[in-house]
């Protein structure tokens, strides 16, 4: 039996000291350098009002200087690849992530839907820009991200909570005007 | 909880700027800082895993957006029995990038066989009513796919080729479970079945935690690694 024994995992602590020691141990050019990256770090990081999007947990927070002013529940995108038969041109319905503005606002927006809107539901695109409009399904209001990502409202609320969008970011009515009147434009969003 | 997970910039690294007046900073808590900085000039999202505290923040700009307690960090590696080498870790602080991430491959994909015309604005869409069943009653009530979620345990490729082994179970160490462990490798092996694993830094979390970090585990996630001691 001694013979067919294999290689267990073995399992030993990660020594949390750290094992690399820096060039620079100059005490005068330490504090200059630490300052600098705190400045730097301090110029970047978000004030006043920001908005963060846990795209797994399908919630939207709306922050003031740190201070949580509402939570909502929104859908975001499933993840999945859409392929044209025609030309394999492929969408892939990710919520971006990282740092984004926005960058406009609009009441009453009306959606140009794109190819993959058409294509999704087995259509293809209308050669007319005109049979693209849609005044109904973002609701009531929209915040513009950039990319052709829009925080917008949704027809289908059961769904809300969950990842069904093709990338945008769906609220319920109430959430969706509450940050329509709290975020200006170039407000930063966070989504992760 | 909320709030404290969102406190500007990582507490700790601030400390040091905080002191830096008073006395000489630590060497090794200025060059995370100073990493920390170059991750936050982009509008990108970067982990910020702290050994000492357990913790994998989820950062951006310098803020933390969110925080994963881990519940263990290990260093495991295949070993044999009567053999016990003594491995060292990735140096830190540092900066780790996903090269591999597991992440990266768990796409369905949609794709129509064919396009037909799409109907004019205003015009109803016939609807096609499948055809009768001779007996309603018997007619198959379509059942919901169930949605597959993340796993809990999965591995991605660090680009200083190491493996980062996200997981809810640490694998068993006493001797009686490794001796079997051993066992039934070996007899994998035997028949040709058993794998072999790269060294991995593991971060053990609850399985609904690994679930959640899995999107973020994607080729070029940056994982800031520094501690505060």
């Amino acid at each position: 039996m001694l013979a067919r024994l294999g290689r267990p995992f073995v399992s030993t602590p990660f020594d949390a000291t750290p094992s690399v020691t820096p060039e620079v141990t100059d005490a005068g050019r330490l504090t200059k350098i630490a300052g600098q990256a705190f400045k730097d770090i301090e110029k970047v990081h978000p004030k006043g009002v920001y908005i963060v999007v846990d795209t797994f947990r399908n919630r939207l927070h709306l922050y003031e200087d740190g201070k949580l002013l509402r939570s909502a529940v929104c859908s975001t995108g499933t993840g999945r690849v859409l392929r044209d038969p025609r030309n394999g041109r492929q969408w892939v319905f990710d919520s971006p992530m990282g740092e984004r503005v926005v960058e406009t606002k609009r009441q009453h927006p009306v959606w140009a839907k794109p190819d993959w809107a058409f294509i999704e539901d087995g259509y293809l695109p209308p050669k007319d820009p005109n049979e693209r409009f849609d005044a109904y399904s973002l609701g009531d209001y929209a915040l513009y991200i950039g990319d052709g990502f829009i925080i917008h409202g949704t027809l289908f609320k059961s769904l809300l909570g969950r990842r069904v969008t093709h990338g945008c970011i769906r609220l319920g009515d109430e959430d969706l005007e509450f940050l329509y009147h709290h975020a200006p434009i170039g407000t930063r969003v966070y989504l992760y | 909880m909320r709030r404290s997970a969102l406190a500007f910039i990582s507490i700790s690294l601030a400390a040091v700027c905080a002191r830096a007046g008073d006395v000489p900073p630590e060497p090794t808590r200025v060059a995370a800082l100073e990493m920390e900085a170059g991750l936050a000039r982009k509008p990108l999202i970067y982990l910020f895993l702290d050994p000492q505290r357990r913790v994998l923040e989820i950062k951006s700009r310098g803020t933390v957006l969110d925080t994963v307690p881990l519940t263990g960090i290990e260093v495991v590696s295949q070993q044999p029995v009567m053999r016990r080498d003594i491995l060292s870790h990735p140096p830190f602080p540092a900066v780790w990038t996903i090269q591999q991430g597991a992440g990266d491959s768990d796409r369905e994909v949609i794709a129509p066989t064919e396009l037909k015309p799409a109907p004019k604005m205003g015009e109803e869409e016939e609807d096609q009513a499948p055809p009768a069943a001779s007996g309603a009653a018997q007619a198959p009530t379509p059942t919901p796919t169930p949605a597959v979620g993340p796993p809990a345990s999965y591995r991605s490729r660090l680009d200083n080729g190491w493996d980062l082994w996200v997981t809810d179970t640490l694998p068993p160490q006493s001797r009686l479970k490794t001796l079997l462990a051993a066992v039934q490798d070996g007899w994998q092996r035997v028949f040709g079945e058993g794998e072999d694993h790269i060294p991995a830094i593991t971060l053990a979390m609850t399985d609904e935690n690994a679930r959640r970090i899995h999107h973020l585990l994607r080729t070029g996630m940056p994982i800031l690694v520094a501690s505060e001691t």
